[in-house]
């Protein structure tokens, strides 16, 4: 049986297709505000939007307003004059006829009904929202997906107001322009690294996708000029998760690029040995889930403009680290130093911290740091472990841990630390995330605390696995989303389900909201890492044995292979074209991930793989192959790049 | 040299010169791959002696070593470790490791 083949058009050009077909049905008919075009999920993967189309015979400002439950959950916007109205209406609710008012700046108005079917089919998404609507007004609570859960934003009432449907994972950010980035749908490696990032619309319309050659993952940021800090790596090294780059915002070129390995190695070593050598030789500060290929695992990156610097979180060294922005050396590093190598004490000095004043504690595997605009350093510390690696005796199980949010103040001058705020230590287990999560500064006093990765095993004790792996085990996730305005609770948002991060925003912004026109494919996919050795085999000239249950789904830049292997074969995947030979080795060996901070592409099947091949580098029609033992089997596709 | 080896045999050959251990599983697919790539890199050396020893079959060994997974490569200098490698290795790495220890 040949292998299931399938082309996928990328979102961009079916969002780009279904965008020109409404726009045709507009000029075609005679559409007024009494008898307005209604698109439903116009652009796919945004279901609890649609847009409304007419024309006027006069420039009007339009205001739309979705009508809420109670009045209190109306969420309106009013755009800027026209004849011709394309109006995004994002803030509909699911499995509920949605009334929508169109009203023209002192003229007519229509009241029109969006029938949503139930998105979540029948899933529960919310147990509990406590908040006022005077507090969170029109603002969403918005949380982005660490697992199967998918994003989704609540109102004050605990009602779900915005959604995608794809799995667009880890940070969402509002840039200036006000539309959002994200993470893109689209996995190029296990287990969570994403081909780069979206700037979408509020109603999922996809602007750009900027590709990233080692990918992306957890965290972006944009500068100042509108280009995009982008947390990548090298997929084609030995390490992971350890780069920075500076992507142009207009083309995705990468305008620079940050090794911390580099930096480390310049700090605390030599810098004329090989930087992978040294630090797989040194493996210093190392956190309870350290590994000698994810080394760093950095979760978030900070822009500071008062200091011209770079702080990042790295979760396997217990460490906020700064660099500087224009040299990328090292300034300083927040970090517990128990078990860092005695001869490299006298240089640590210039680059840690030593606690003062009452009260103080460091942070374990934290996410999300951030500087305040007096110089200070927040994160989630979640405390996971409690200790370092090589501390055993104070590392601590989940039922005895806690995670917080925690503020540091920091004089660089004297390299003292100060803890001059935290919240959460006092729920203890109940509020303990040992991966993800985030907190966010709003003002002095008024912050955010989530803790999205909450897990129980199967018995209801907290879990030692990471919220992707006690799910599967039978176990329930939660997450717990807190606001905090002078030591006192505003919002306390509980859903079922672990979520990356919680973000405060408007659903439409002061911007555009909704460009016409095709979304561009920016940057470039990079090589992706091939198996060097050859094992010498011809075809046997059977097809993959069925019980494979083999596909592939093809794109214009790239090619994903999906097939079932028993533990223990050894498999291969080989493109072909004449003597000119690519190898990819398929891994049947169950791999226990430290860090699985999105769970979303876990697959409850162990035997099941997916391995992504770009089309960079090759040119051509490829023959796909596949070794599996002694075997090399055809599968009848042809790969075209 | 390549030879698949138990405890006893293991003991005999390790101290001396250079010697690469490689802790393996007969039901691990990255063991099988790791097969290959090792014929490779016994290739660029004349004189480096690599010895297979299934995991399975000599848990004393694999504990008197500390090994924990497959595969694993161990690499001994006149019987001191000099070197370790834990997962399937390309080729570039296992020889660089042993270069840098000749």
């Amino acid at each position: 049986m040949s292998v299931n083949y399938t082309f996928n058009k990328h979102l961009i050009d079916q969002q780009a297709e279904a965008e020109e077909a409404m726009l045709k049905e507009l000029e075609a008919g005679n559409y007024t505000i009494d008898n307005p075009l209604v698109k439903y999920n116009l652009y796919l993967i945004s279901p609890l939007t649609a847009v409304v189309c007419f024309k006027t015979e006069e420039a009007a400002a339009v205001t739309v307003t979705v009508k809420g439950k109670a009045p209190q959950g109306t969420i309106t916007h009013t755009f800027p004059k026209a004849t011709t109205h394309i109006l995004p209406v994002a803030g509909l609710y699911s499995n509920y006829n949605n009334s929508v008012e169109i009203r023209l700046y002192r003229g007519a108005s229509k009241s029109i009904e969006i029938m949503v079917p139930d998105v979540f089919e029948g899933k529960e998404v919310i147990y509990s929202m406590d908040t006022t609507p005077e507090y969170l007004q029109d603002d969403v609570i918005l949380l982005s997906p660490a697992g199967e859960d998918l994003s989704i934003a609540f109102d004050y009432a605990g009602d779900a107001r915005w959604h995608m449907n794809v799995p667009c994972v880890f940070d969402v950010k509002r840039l200036k322009n006000g539309n959002l980035i994200m993470g893109s749908s689209r996995i190029i490696q296990m287990p969570y690294y994403m081909s780069g990032l979206y700037e979408i619309s509020p109603c999922g319309k996809i602007y750009k996708e900027y590709r990233v050659p080692g990918g992306y993952h957890h965290d972006e940021w944009e500068m100042e000029d509108g280009n995009l800090l982008c947390l990548t790596e090298d997929l084609r090294s030995e390490t992971v998760e350890d780069m920075l780059v500076l992507l142009d915002r207009n083309t995705g070129e990468i305008l620079k690029t940050w090794d911390y390995k580099v930096a480390f190695q310049k700090a605390f070593g030599d810098i004329n040995e090989d930087s992978s050598k040294w630090f797989n030789t040194k493996g210093i500060g190392q956190s309870g889930s350290w590994s000698a290929h994810d080394w760093f695992h950095n979760n978030a990156v900070w822009y500071d403009k008062n200091t011209n610097s770079l702080t990042f979180s790295g979760r396997h060294m217990d460490a906020m680290t700064n660099l500087d922005y224009e040299t990328g050396d090292l300034n300083w590093i927040i970090s517990d130093p128990t078990g860092w190598p005695e001869e490299l004490q006298e240089k640590m000095k210039k680059y840690f911290f030593t606690p003062v004043g009452n009260n103080f504690g460091w942070q374990y595997e934290q996410h999300a740091c951030l500087i305040t605009p007096n110089g200070d350093v927040m994160c989630f510390d979640n405390h996971h472990y409690g200790a370092k690696k090589a501390d055993t005796e104070h590392q601590l199980l989940a039922k005895d841990n806690y995670s917080r949010g925690v503020r540091y103040k920091i004089d660089t001058d004297k390299m003292t630390i100060e803890q001059v705020w935290e919240y959460g230590k006092d729920k203890g287990a109940a509020f303990f995330s040992p991966y993800i999560c985030n907190v966010e500064y709003y003002n002095e006093g008024h912050y955010m605390v989530h803790s999205g990765g909450i897990a129980y095993d199967a018995d209801g004790v907290p879990s030692e696995q990471l919220g992707a792996f006690a799910g599967q085990g039978g176990g329930t996730l939660e997450s717990i989303t807190v606001e905090i305005c002078d030591n006192k609770k505003q919002l306390e948002l509980h859903v079922p389900g672990n979520y990356y991060r919680a973000e405060k925003l408007k659903l439409y912004s002061d911007g555009i909201n909704l460009e016409m026109g095709k979304g561009q494919l920016l940057g470039a996919m990079g090589v992706t890492k091939e198996f060097e050795t050859d094992i010498p085999m011809d075809s046997c000239g059977e097809m993959m044995p069925e019980s494979c249950n083999a596909r592939i789904e093809d794109e214009d830049d790239r090619f994903t292979f999906f097939s079932r292997f028993e533990k223990g074969q050894m498999v291969m995947l080989l493109l072909e074209q004449g003597e000119e030979k690519h190898r990819y080795f398929i891994s049947t060996t169950a791999v226990s991930f430290l860090a699985m901070c999105c769970g979303t592409f876990l697959d409850s099947d162990e035997r099941n793989t997916r391995t992504s091949i770009n089309k960079a580098g090759m040119k051509g029609t490829y023959d796909v192959r596949v070794i599996i033992d002694d075997k090399k089997y055809e599968t009848g596709v042809k790969i075209t790049c | 040299m390549i030879k698949e080896v138990n405890s006893e045999e293991f003991k005999g050959l390790c101290g001396t010169g250079l010697v690469l251990a490689d802790f393996f599983s007969t039901t691990c697919g990255p063991c099988k791959m790791l097969g290959f790539v090792l014929k490779d890199v016994e290739k660029e050396f004349g004189d480096l002696t690599i010895l297979k020893i299934d995991f399975d079959l000599n848990k004393e060994l694999t504990a008197e070593y500390g090994v924990t997974g497959y595969p694993t490569l161990v690499l001994l200098k006149d019987g001191t470790e000099v070197g370790r490698l834990q997962g399937l290795q390309q080729k570039p790495v296992i020889v660089r490791m042993i270069q840098d220890n000749q």
